[in-house]
């Protein structure tokens, strides 16, 4: 299950940055994307891409194919 | 101001006067750096709540105390890591150029995430004060915090501040003072990231203290442990140290402790040093409350609503800029062709100039420039709402939505914010482009900004629509913009496929909460942005104005205007312009004044069809008379323009009747043009290129000529294409009347 299966109101729990190399992966880590940290999709944009989740107590935005490569477990 | 040599110190040379002291401000990104220093220092750098306004460091000199202060606000960053321009400039500032003490400006509402980066900044081992920002928000949510408890767990001193109400201002200078005074006594903790790494990096040291000692004066040394071991790449091609001179045993214990990556491993260190410290020291209600924010962007992001929200709100501040400030340019009109021209004409005919000098002044002076003022209110109005818009935070939103479609041009939501700003003047958008991260997006962007239909083009459309299209003006004028962007859009698709082929950038942002600007913050934000066309209005153009009146009037003595250098050029150009309706000496003359800056394309036409002096003279007035006369049609044009705003929302249509007549100029032009070639010529002035000022903007972000150069040539080409379609394509459905 990644971060883009995710449907709005839905929370979860990080479990691996995956996929994500290089500066990508430095940047959502920066921002606080890290494994064991819990998150909650907002919000999918109108034209479908991309998601709105909470982090970290603050709204962060990224594109689906960013967020395919981060790995969750939903809570429920 | 940007030396290259550290002003710590030996530079305290020049005895008489005391050295500065240099404090650098440094925060994540859309903490209120910017808001704090204008407070401070009374300075008017640029703010907006959005992340990345700053994107160059900006510096500021003021006196406390006695003590003169130097303040160098840095472009925000998450990290000091060197994957973005901002983080790179924030950290060779920090490490090369050394200063005396960092102000680390902290969200107060968002702090464990502020606190991951004060934690890399006092790995810098330069005294740090930290400015506890945004304390009101943070306090109206029911924040508390323990400050004590944040400093002596950092080491640092801990002031709150609220930049935007200006309180806390002095305690934080007085702070700042105190620090610097003792700096030795100052030195931030350091913290402990976990034996396995700090073991290592006791190694690490070893090994370079014996190997290349060197490095030790260059930089921090906490600091160049740290990024060295977590396999920072610039920093190692910088100090030129190979790959394999680092002893291998110390990454392969960590690396089986940890994993392969080191990065991540330091990323959570220092994560959870913040977090650790957000729990000790930040108390909150623990209750999920639903906040203003949220319930807005419930709204304005609805997955139905979000588009039509977005093109109504961009359509209303197109609507409101034109209704408001239209009164007013004709005000300006006025005044500049009547009471204005006719007392310079009076007065130099008093101490008996000669012709000629009367007709440069008023043909070539005042009308010049006069034709370029009655923008001045347009212009405002229009950086009015884009500061607003980038004040209360709509603008993150708008990249939000319009991510998905700037994706398919290949570009970034965060495009779409150059983007936009160059609606207002395509030069400040360039400059924009620097918060994009990747090189290929700022290309990409700055490519297609001259697209976005500047403020500098709209007088040109202001005086065609007022001709030809007085029935809707906001409709056409609204459809010029509109097929800028569908062209941005198509050539945005066409660059991806041929230039820029490969890789598409990511998009990783944060939406800040809304906030409501200040009204005096708006006005000064405004005027900062406007005030470069007035500048631009008041010299460059003046001096290109006077060069245009010669250029009409010499070879010496010309009888007709199209005999002029100028008309000659013109002539020779018309052939070329013939297929799209407008193959006369005088438009054509006129876009050719038009390259060093669109407005003056008005300009010209209006020195060119300027009727002979003389036959606009009013029956004599006095001067008393003339002076009222302006003050009460001002009265008059405050109050057509609030009508205005009523009958926008279609209360009732209160405006008063459009004034008749607005000058020879349209007389003239309603002669020359039809409403088809009209239309064609706008389109030919939308799109052909950019002006100078954004030539040399280009050159400056990407150091060659090479991508202006790619500009010109493919907007040229659709110039012509694009006026030639509607030109011939209007006349083949017969509208061509
Ligand atoms: N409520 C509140 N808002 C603030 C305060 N300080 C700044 N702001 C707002 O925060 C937003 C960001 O301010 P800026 O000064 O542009 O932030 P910055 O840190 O310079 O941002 P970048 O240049 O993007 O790094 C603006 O909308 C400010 O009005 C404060 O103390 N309280
Ligand atoms: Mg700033």
């Amino acid at each position: 299950m990644h971060l883009a299966m995710m449907k709005p109101g839905q929370q979860g729990k990080i479990v691996h940055i995956g996929t994500a190399v290089g500066p990508i992966k430095r940047r959502l880590m920066d921002m606080g994307v890290l494994a064991g940290e819990p998150v909650r999709v907002e919000k999918v944009a109108p034209l479908g891409d991309p998601i709105e989740v909470t982090i970290k107590g603050y709204n962060l935005s990224l594109r689906k194919k960013e967020a395919e490569g981060i790995e969750v477990e939903v809570t429920p | 101001m940007t030396e290259q040599t550290p002003h710590t110190a030996n530079d305290a040379v020049s005895s008489a006067a005391p050295r500065p002291l240099v404090v650098a401000v440094a925060g994540n990104p859309n903490v209120g750096k910017s808001t704090l220093i204008n407070a401070i220092a009374g300075t008017r750098l640029q703010v907006g709540n959005w992340p990345g306004v700053t994107v160059e460091k900006k510096e500021a000199l003021f006196e406390h105390n006695g003590r003169k202060i130097r303040l160098v606000d840095l472009p925000g960053t998450y990290s000091l890591s060197p994957y973005t321009q901002e983080e790179i400039i924030a950290r060779d500032y920090l490490v090369k150029l050394r200063p005396d003490l960092i102000v680390n400006v902290v969200d107060a509402t968002n702090l464990e995430r502020n606190l991951y980066l004060t934690v890399q900044l006092m790995e810098l081992g330069i005294p740090v004060v930290m400015a506890l920002n945004i304390y009101d928000e943070a306090e109206a949510k029911g924040y508390r915090f323990n400050l004590h408890g944040i400093e002596t767990m950092l080491g640092v001193g801990v002031v709150p501040t609220s930049a935007t109400r200006r309180s806390g201002l002095t305690e934080l200078l007085d702070k700042v003072l105190e620090t610097a005074a003792q700096p030795a006594d100052h030195a931030p903790r350091i913290l402990n990231y976990g034996d396995d790494v700090e073991t290592a990096v006791a190694l690490l040291g070893d090994t370079l203290r014996r190997e290349h000692p060197a490095l030790f004066a260059l930089y921090p040394e906490r600091w160049l442990l740290l990024r060295l071991m977590e396999g920072d790449e610039r920093l190692r091609q910088e100090i030129n140290l190979a790959q394999d001179a680092l002893p291998e045993e110390i990454f392969h214990h960590l690396r089986r402790g940890h994993g392969e990556d080191l990065e991540a491993l330091m990323a959570d260190a220092r994560y959870s040093q913040a977090a650790g410290l957000a729990r000790e020291v930040l108390f909150k209600k623990e209750e999920r409350r639903v906040e203003m924010t949220e319930r807005i962007d419930r709204v304005v992001l609805n997955r139905f609503l979000g588009i039509p929200i977005f093109l109504a709100a961009m359509w209303l501040v197109f609507k409101l800029t034109f209704d408001l400030s239209k009164p007013f340019g004709d005000w300006i009109n006025d005044m500049a062709g009547g009471p204005f021209k006719h007392w310079t004409t009076v007065l130099l005919g008093l101490v008996g100039a000669p012709d000629w000098t009367v007709s440069l002044a008023t043909e070539g002076v005042i009308s010049g420039v006069g034709f370029v003022l009655v923008f001045v209110p347009v212009i405002f109005m229009m950086m009015f709402f884009i500061t607003f818009l980038e004040g209360s935070g709509y603008m993150a939103r708008a990249a939000f939505v319009m991510d998905r479609a700037m994706h398919a041009m290949g570009l970034h939501g965060k495009s779409f914010i150059p983007l936009l700003l160059g609606f207002g003047c395509n030069v400040p958008g360039i400059y924009a482009t620097r918060t994009l991260e990747n090189p290929r997006d700022k290309v990409l962007t700055a490519l297609l900004i001259p697209l976005m239909s500047c403020g500098a083009r709209l007088p040109v459309y202001v005086l065609f629509v007022g001709a030809f299209f007085p029935n809707n003006p906001g409709t056409v004028i609204w459809s010029l913009y509109v097929l800028g962007i569908a062209l941005a859009i198509v050539m945005g698709v066409f660059f991806k496929r041929t230039l820029f082929r490969g890789e598409a950038p990511m998009f990783i942002m944060e939406l800040p909460p809304y906030r409501m600007p200040s009204f005096t913050s708006l006005c000064l934000h405004t005027w900062e942005k406007g005030k470069h066309f007035l500048i631009k209005a008041g010299t460059y153009i003046l001096a290109v104005s006077i060069f245009v009146w010669f250029l009409l009037n010499l070879p010496w003595g010309v009888e007709h205007k199209k005999d002029s250098y100028l008309g000659q050029a013109g002539q020779v150009m018309a052939p070329v312009l013939s297929p799209l309706g407008f193959g006369t000496w005088q438009a054509a003359s006129s876009l050719i004044t038009g390259v060093i800056a669109k407005e003056i394309v008005v300009g010209t036409m209006g020195e060119i069809y300027a009727p002979k002096k003389g036959e606009q003279k009013k029956p004599e007035a006095s001067f008393g008379e003339d002076l009222q006369e302006i003050a009460v049609s001002f009265g008059k044009a405050v109050k057509e323009s609030a009508s205005n705003v009523v009958s926008t929302f279609g209360v009732s249509s209160l405006a008063a009747d459009e004034k008749e007549d607005r000058g020879p100029l349209k007389a003239t032009i309603q002669q020359t043009f039809t409403p088809l070639s009209a239309y064609a010529f706008m389109v030919f002035v939308l799109l052909y290129m950019p002006c100078v000022v954004v030539a040399i903007a280009m050159r400056q972000e990407f150091g060659s000529w090479k991508w202006f150069g790619v500009a010109f040539a493919y907007q040229s080409a659709l110039a012509w294409g694009m006026a030639m379609i509607v030109y011939q394509g209007g006349q083949l459905l017969g509208w061509g009347v």
